[in-house]
């Protein structure tokens, strides 16, 4: 796969990223299907990619006034020390497992995305 | 909006939850993140979609941290996604507040859709 289809993957997720979509999930999905890296490479990487995504998009969303900061502060002190103790349980597994274990949450999360639409 | 203890505790909640499944999947925890914020929170759709962002930022550092020191990154790999991403990151910010929220809720759902039908492939 060129730089330049993986520069334009990043582009398009970056965008998604910066309006707060799923931008991540979708290029690790790109990475892993059509990029065919293995899983947890493809992870790591994706995590590498949204930080200056996400940084240059926030600073915008910080002048807007668009953040709760409070919601947001708490959110990231319970998030990141369990963040960090599931990347650690993540790169234990095999990779093969992890790849698994993404593809059925992908399918729990379009089934729980239709449910809602049928309500 | 007021912070009352459960209102705290439901931020926390959220929180949790994110960060362990963006830690586990190393992405995928603004899906799950939006929503909760809205929901559970109270928070506004679309400042929840700018929220997420506030919140994935630190649990992405911590959790990269941990994925590179237990199985390496390949920064020379992950250069290319990032040279677009910085580009398409500041174009989301620049025109997050012209895009309406029913379009941010589409393309969520397509996402989500899109992951799970090539999942089932």
């Amino acid at each position: 796969m060129s730089a330049a289809v993986g520069a334009l993957a990043g582009a398009a997720c970056g965008v998604l990223s910066g309006w707060g979509i799923g931008g991540g999930s979708l290029l690790l999905i790109y990475m892993s299907f059509a990029a065919r890296m293995e899983q947890g490479a493809a992870q790591g990487i994706n995590l590498i990619y949204f930080i200056p995504t996400s940084a240059t998009s926030l600073v915008f969303h910080f002048k807007n006034g668009l953040v709760d900061r409070r919601c947001a502060l708490l959110a990231a002190l319970a998030g990141a020390p369990l963040a960090a103790a599931a990347a650690f349980a993540a790169t234990a597994l095999h990779p093969d497992a992890l790849r698994r274990i993404f593809g059925a949450y992908l399918i729990w999360s379009a089934l729980r995305l239709l449910g809602k639409k049928n309500k | 909006m007021e912070m009352n203890g459960r209102r705290k505790l439901r931020c926390l909640l959220a929180g949790a939850a994110a960060g362990i499944l963006n830690g586990f999947f190393g992405g995928g925890g603004g899906m799950v993140l939006v929503p909760m914020l809205e929901n559970l929170c109270g928070v506004e759709e679309k400042r929840a979609f700018a929220t997420s962002v506030a919140v994935m930022l630190p649990v992405c550092v911590v959790s990269a941290a941990i994925y590179a020191l237990r199985i390496g990154i390949d920064l020379r790999a992950a250069l290319p996604y990032l040279a677009g991403g910085l580009a398409g990151g500041f174009l989301g910010g620049v025109t997050f507040r012209r895009v309406p929220a029913s379009l941010l809720r589409y393309v969520f759902a397509a996402l989500m859709i899109y992951g799970g039908v090539r999942a089932l492939l």
